[in-house]
């Protein structure tokens, strides 16, 4: 793809999403740049930087680490390994955690 | 699977919180995000995204997948270690505690093990396909049930011999994933124990199910004492057959691999009856399969079409991803296995191209070698049944594992003493050409674009040869013609080598540009431009091929002291006119008719034109013919000279040149001469209904006049595999 349609492509984004004004969205994008923990069908977890998220709820992580826990490594400890980018389909996403302060959690909790 | 897992570790609910060996930031807590995400995500208007101002799709485009077989090596689905599925009871031994259906279970082991095995041979890594099997894995678990022990030894010496084979031949070329086979528990076996096991087990069911046909009505005694295969009597005649004809064919086919990698003597008879009865069992495993797909204790069917075994049933103890987690090259691919019934089709063509190879009669004369070579492959053979030609025709570096390529070449030579003078084997030329022509008759053993690439590869290589051949024959004979007989003897090998050479790159150059026709390269538009090509290789191919008979038949009167010289005349008449000869003036005119047709109705109408598309004509050309103009073949041939050629095509000109009559009046004479060759005579046949259909197409189009705006020309390869047919329509 040309870097100028891709350039396009991501001013129409831009502009989709500062024209919701729903309270929910702008909540969610304030956890935009915290570490998130999403957990998957499989028993893995991963751990990154929330990037973006869509409307289906596929979440994309920056700067991903993929731990793994083994049934043979001693209780509480897990394998990792770093992915780099990453993107989460919504299907096999099981859990999901933001890294925040508690008075942020308390506004979270607050919302549902 | 993933119930499995958080059973055993507890912590992956998505209620539950965060496991903690991961600990959140300083003075952080963890909250969970998930209702705020599902309730967000509700908001959101379709297409919209939220992220950061650092957010770019192109960039997130090339984000990893996780859960994606293809790209996430990581997915936990299944059990860590062979061990851990065993204890888990993935592969159970006895199948089931009911003899009945462990007789069923193993047939659908069998089954899918077959599907697996045909999967790997089409390109998927053995890891992913046969060794997904547990019981292949641990083989020693399998010793208390005979006949799943048997099948699967076998099934274990039949894949060593295959990448031993394909390994050895190389032919795997991009498919460079089969033979990969590290970490898998693959060992030799003592064949002869193994056949005479297999063959014990074979007469046990054997003797089974003559003691059930012996007793039609089940309440009588036991003609024998022999135990039935299992307990319900009116199912033991088809499944002793259904186990039968499975062993049977495992057996024979092993013995077809072993027997055609020896098949100098007698190994090639031994090999066609093994192929005739592995074909006969595949029959029988057809036939059988109605009776095990209307078993009544079979809950769950796949339908044939996807279905990897004959009984329609799910096969147990096999885990695909057992392997990607212990070995470490085998990528994470999902590898779709194959149907059933694909994979007994697929083993048909194999034991049928084998039986092709059963059929070679070792011919010396390399051009029947390679003419053999180029039949075989326009069955489109797959990997394992190329691999095996390969290991036929060179062996230890020698054709047939017997002959020197400098005895091949002194033969072609038409000088088969010269191959005993050392000076003559040792001459680099001589060594050289060998190994060119080592490389050469392994390059045609691949697969089709494969062979293209190496082949225009190779073509700089031959090309170089022949020229350098032709510099220093030039230097040492060029003036000195008539001179001693022992010079006249050097000068004869010199000459006769620089015209095989060149005649051998002209032949290559010719093959390259068929393959383009194979591989689907050319677009109708680039038709003319290759057609064109073609002409100018096919004229010089026949002018060395007719320079080397020339040069042959000089020797031939040299020998005979001037004697006959009018004999010596009607001889060299005869080479330059053979059929062989006649056949390759066919394809000139086709090519020169075909290319101006196309160049004619270029010019005066509007179809054959080129699109408006990114590359001009002239990158174009290059980007066909790069590697053939690189090695000067021929010649000072350039963009420019085809574009002079074509320029003033017109169609009445090209009906008055009649070059399509002209190839019907050859084909009538070459009928006869190729009386005893199938194949040849075939071609014949394809090439005079393409001459005949577009001589017809081209008259049409001259009488309605190439501008005629009603006219729709388009081109056809159904006749020939290379040859267009013009198809005229008027709208």
């Amino acid at each position: 793809m040309e870097e100028s349609q891709v350039a396009a492509i991501d001013e129409f984004h831009t502009q989709l999403s500062t024209n919701n004004s729903s309270p929910l969205v702008s909540k969610l994008k304030k956890l935009l740049y915290k570490r998130m923990l999403i957990g998957v069908n499989d028993g893995r977890y991963f751990l990154g930087v929330f990037h973006c998220i869509d409307k289906q709820g596929n979440i994309i992580l920056q700067e991903a680490v993929e731990y793994r826990i083994t049934s043979r490594s001693a209780p509480g400890l897990a394998d990792q390994r770093c992915l780099g980018l990453i993107l989460i389909p919504a299907a096999c996403r099981s859990s999901c955690h933001v890294d925040c302060s508690i008075e942020e959690k308390m506004s979270l909790m607050s919302l549902s | 699977m993933a119930t499995n897992h958080s059973g055993v570790q507890g912590e992956v609910d998505a209620s539950s919180s965060p496991p903690h060996f991961i600990s959140p930031g300083d003075g952080c807590v963890w909250a969970d995000a998930s209702s705020l995400i599902d309730a967000a995500c509700n908001d959101l208007q379709e297409g919209d995204l939220v992220h950061g101002e650092n957010f770019s799709l192109f960039a997130a485009m090339s984000a990893l997948e996780i859960m994606d077989p293809k790209m996430d090596s990581g997915i936990e689905n299944g059990y860590c270690t062979v061990e851990e599925a065993i204890e888990a009871g993935a592969a159970p031994v006895p199948l089931s505690f009911d003899r009945t259906v462990d007789v069923q279970r193993t047939i659908d082991v069998m089954d899918h093990l077959f599907s697996c095995e045909a999967t790997w041979h089409k390109g998927s890594i053995l890891a992913q396909t046969v060794f997904s099997c547990i019981y292949l894995l641990r083989l020693e678990r399998t010793s208390p049930h005979p006949i799943l022990n048997a099948y699967c030894r076998i099934m274990h010496a039949t894949s060593n011999e295959i990448i031993k084979s394909v390994s050895n031949a190389r032919t795997h070329e991009e498919e460079d994933l089969f033979v990969m086979a590290y970490g898998l528990p693959l060992k030799d076996e003592d064949n002869e124990r193994l056949h005479a096991f297999l063959h014990s087990v074979e007469e046990t069911i054997s003797r089974k199910l003559r003691a059930c046909k012996a007793q039609p009505s089940s309440k009588k005694k036991q003609v024998e004492d022999v135990e039935p295969l299992q307990t319900n009597p009116e199912l033991e005649e088809g499944y002793c057959r259904a186990l039968l004809c499975r062993l049977r064919f495992r057996k024979y086919f092993d013995l077809t691999m072993r027997q055609i990698r020896n098949w100098q003597g007698k190994g090639q008879s031994m090999a066609h009856k093994y192929i005739i009865t592995c074909l006969a069992e595949l029959e029988n495993m057809r036939k059988n399969e109605k009776f095990l797909k209307s078993q009544p204790h079979i809950s769950c069917k796949d339908s044939p079409e996807t279905s990897t075994t004959a009984s329609g049933c799910k096969a147990i103890g096999f885990d695909a991803t057992l392997n990607a987690k212990s070995l470490s090259p085998a990528p994470p691919r999902a590898a779709k296995i194959i149907s059933w019934h694909d994979a007994r089709l697929y083993f048909e063509k194999l034991l049928h191209d084998f039986d092709i190879l059963c059929s070679f009669s070792f011919d010396p004369m390399l051009e029947n070698i390679l003419q053999f070579v180029v039949q075989f492959q326009k069955s489109k053979p797959d990997l394992v049944a190329r691999a095996y030609l390969q290991l036929l025709l060179i062996q230890s570096g020698k054709l047939y594992g017997r002959e020197f390529f400098h005895e091949v070449i002194a033969r072609v030579l038409l000088l088969p003493d010269v191959a005993k003078d050392k000076a003559f084997h040792q001459n680099e030329f001589v060594v050289q050409l060998g190994q060119l022509l080592m490389v050469l008759l392994k390059i045609l053993c691949t697969n089709s674009a494969w062979q293209r690439r190496k082949l225009g590869k190779t073509l700089q290589d031959w090309s170089v040869v022949s020229i350098q051949l032709e510099l220093a024959y030039n230097r040492e004979f060029g003036e000195a013609q008539n001179s001693s007989a022992d010079e006249g003897l050097h000068a004869k090998v010199s000459k006769r080598l620089f015209l095989w050479a060149q005649e051998q790159t002209y032949w290559i150059a010719s093959r390259f540009l068929q393959l383009g026709f194979e591989l689907e390269l050319y677009s109708p538009w680039e038709y003319c431009m290759v057609y064109w090509y073609m002409s100018v290789v096919f004229v010089q191919l026949l002018e060395k091929i007719q320079l080397r008979s020339i040069a042959n038949i000089d020797t031939t009167r040299q020998k005979g002291k001037k004697k006959r010289d009018n004999h010596a005349k009607d001889h060299s008449r005869d080479a330059i006119f053979s059929p062989s000869c006649l056949l390759l003036q066919c394809h000139v005119y086709l090519c020169e008719g075909l290319a101006m047709v196309l160049a004619a109705l270029r010019n005066e109408g509007s179809a054959f034109k080129m699109p408006n598309t990114f590359n001009s004509e002239h990158e174009r050309f290059i980007q066909h013919f790069e590697l053939l103009l690189r090695a000067h073949l021929p010649e000072q041939i350039s963009f420019s000279s085809f574009h002079e050629s074509i320029l003033h095509a017109r169609v009445s000109d090209v009906v008055r040149c009649d070059y399509f009559k002209e190839i019907q009046r050859i084909t009538t004479s070459l009928k006869g001469s190729f009386a005893e060759v199938p194949e040849k005579l075939s071609e014949i046949r394809q090439i005079e209904q393409v001459a005949e259909r577009n001589r017809i197409a081209l008259n049409i189009i001259n009488q309605l006049g190439a501008s005629d705006p009603s006219l729709r020309v388009s081109l056809e390869l159904t006749h020939h595999p290379y040859f267009a047919v013009v198809v005229v329509k008027r709208s």
